[in-house]
């Protein structure tokens, strides 16, 4: 009997999730009645024993067990899934749910109690570094497209600021537009044309902007807007249009500003998409426009550079970002 | 010792009482294993019936367009252009049927046409000879910044699809309501271009007409909702089509048409993927929009 009265002890505790999975289905998926928010403190750790903050959120009518003293109730497991409740987060995701220990641990961290105008933010950035690879074509060259392949590599020193460096390698996707061709033939003047081998900056980048989309009304997704700036260098020289039977031209370094503006749109918490205009801002060495007189001169490279005008360089670029890691901690419950 | 002692009735009762044990035992385990069973199951059905289950993404949110009628004055400003810039002074008449979903009409006027710098020099330094001569007025002639093509005006009855409503905050001091919509619609887009001639030579030939070609327009945009009444929008937008922007005699003789011919005429148009960027402000009526469940 004291055997049978074990084993029916087992199977009274083996029903009792039964009692919390009992609970009628709310019609329509509408949300309870009883549905009001409890009051959270985002300084305090959560009160009470385990599942009990998170059980006010999956079950806000049912106060956690401790109440609001920050002590876990007299004898209670805390590391244990809260028993009767209504589908907490302890049930669905054992793993999740939190163990005294964490409990333990969330007390004794030293938080400042501010109150943040977004709490919880989706995608973290603070000490994660950023990988962004990029596909770049140009927006204010009617003459030569400069498209290529690109990556930006960040790490973010806060959650608003990155340093990082990107870099483009333009050599073989230099497109001569047949524009250029049309009206070199039509009205016999020549446009000094130049094509880019790569680029490279080293940056700032400052996010100002944070904000969350609703698609369709269906689901939510984060983006963020920020502001980029930095210093690097370009290669560039000029295509050969005006004496291409004598002018052969190398590449050769500028020096350039960037500044720039971006959009990352968070498909998860470490992949994004991205774009962003960027311009690269050089003094640019162009073709002369003028053929000297004799052969001896005209193979003379020196006969071959003509002006140098400051050059705004407008990329667009589209792209993908990845931050690393993958998964971080919030330093203050939700 | 004592079990030694037992009857065999009483062998018989504890016989029974083991079988019924085990059945009880059997049983109850059996039911045991049925409760855990669904454990998992039943983490998914909550998952699928919780409080926010079914539920919209976002409550009450403000339906800034939903049966509201739109008037957004603007100005656009044309990108990449080879020959001549225009700036329009636009207008947006925007009726809301649903929240995603609108029809209207985007209209605009080229109240600036401002040549380049290509157009400058094409006007100053080109060479005048038999080789420029349907192309390039001489210098007697009208300046050749008049005959390049501009774009004077622009009427596209557009439906507006806007899936992605949300919010902004900037320093997380300012927050905005936003949503990102395309657009399409059908351009009728007025060109100044080079008229048509076949003696293209004569001086009275390097004058221009205007007509109105039609193409495709698409484009995408922000809109930030300041105010229930008032909204800003940054649009970009494309309506490709061909045009003769240099005012050249560029194509038209055989073999394959791709040689001047001495002729202006449609031959001579190129096609050109004409993009825009615009900024606008709306007003919305009625000025306060309604909320959602």
């Amino acid at each position: 009997m004291k055997q049978a009265r074990f084993w029916l002890l087992m199977a009274a505790a083996m029903l009792v999730p039964q009692a919390a999975l009992a609970q009628p289905k709310k019609p329509g998926g509408k949300p309870p009645a009883a549905a009001k928010p409890a009051p959270t403190a985002p300084a305090t750790p959560p009160a009470g024993g385990a599942g009990g903050d998170l059980g006010d959120i999956d079950s806000p009518g049912a106060p956690a067990a401790g109440g609001d003293t920050g002590t876990p109730p007299a004898g209670g497991d805390t590391g244990a899934p809260a028993t009767g409740s209504s589908g907490g987060i302890c049930e669905i995701d054992p793993s999740a749910c939190p163990k005294a220990s964490d409990i333990q641990a969330l007390s004794n961290k030293n938080v400042r109690a501010d109150v943040y105008a977004v709490q919880q933010i989706y995608a973290l950035r603070r000490g994660r570094v950023e990988l962004m690879p990029y596909w770049s074509f140009s927006l204010n060259d009617q003459f030569v497209s400069h498209l290529g392949p690109g990556l930006g590599v960040n790490y973010y020193l806060t959650n608003v600021l990155a340093i990082g460096f990107n870099g483009t390698f333009h050599q073989p996707f230099n497109g001569d537009s047949d524009f250029n061709f049309q009206n070199r033939r039509a009205s016999r003047l020549a446009v000094p044309l130049n094509e880019y081998q790569a680029a490279g900056t080293v940056n700032f980048t400052y996010v100002p902007m944070y904000g969350k989309f609703s698609g369709f009304d269906k689901f939510i997704f984060h983006y963020d807007g920020y502001i980029v700036g930095g210093v690097g260098a370009l290669r560039t020289r000029p295509i050969a249009v005006i004496d291409p039977d004598n002018r052969k031209f190398d590449y050769d370094w500028r020096l350039a500003m960037s500044v720039g503006i971006g959009l990352r749109v968070f498909l998860n918490r470490w992949f994004a998409v991205t774009g962003e205009i960027r311009d690269y801002i050089y003094i640019e060495q162009l073709e002369n426009t003028e053929v000297a007189a004799t052969q001896v001169q005209q193979r003379n490279p020196d006969t071959w550079f003509g002006e140098k005008p400051l050059t705004n360089n407008v990329q667009a670029q589209i792209g993908i970002s990845m931050f690393l890691p993958f998964s971080w901690e919030y330093r203050l419950p939700k | 010792m004592k079990q030694s002692f037992r009857s065999p009735r009483v062998w018989r009762s504890n016989g029974a009482m083991r079988t019924l044990r085990t059945g009880v035992v059997g049983a109850l385990t059996a039911i045991g294993a049925m409760t855990a069973m669904p454990k998992a199951a039943s983490a998914q059905e909550i998952q699928l019936t919780g409080p926010l289950a079914g539920a919209p993404s976002v409550r009450k949110l403000r339906l800034y367009r939903q049966g509201r009628f739109e008037i957004a004055p603007g100005i656009g400003q044309t990108l990449l252009d080879e020959y001549n810039r225009t700036t329009f002074v636009t207008l947006r008449l925007q009726y809301n049927v649903f929240d995603w979903l609108g029809l209207g009409v985007y209209g605009g006027f080229g109240a600036l046409n401002l040549s380049t710098d290509l157009a400058d020099k094409v006007d100053a330094t080109a060479p005048r000879n038999s080789r420029t001569a349907a192309n390039i007025p001489p210098k007697n002639g009208p300046k050749y910044t008049e005959q390049v093509g501009k774009l004077k005006y622009m009427a596209a009855p557009q439906i507006t699809f806007s899936p992605f409503r949300g919010k902004l905050a900037l320093f997380q001091k300012l927050f905005v309501d936003t949503d990102l919509y395309v657009h399409g619609g059908v351009a009728f887009v007025g060109v100044e271009e080079r008229k048509d001639c076949t003696n293209c030579t004569q001086l009275s030939t390097f004058t221009n007409e205007t007509r109105t070609a039609i193409a495709p327009t698409f484009g995408l945009g922000l809109t930030l909702y300041t105010h229930g009444l008032v909204s800003v929008n940054i649009e970009y937008r494309a309506f490709p089509f061909s045009w003769n922007r240099g005012g050249f005699d560029s194509k038209g003789a055989p073999p394959d048409a791709s040689f001047p011919d001495n002729k202006i005429d449609k031959e001579d148009r190129t096609f050109k993927f004409n993009q825009m960027v615009g900024l606008s402000v709306g007003f919305s009526l009625p000025s306060a929009p309604k909320l959602s469940d």
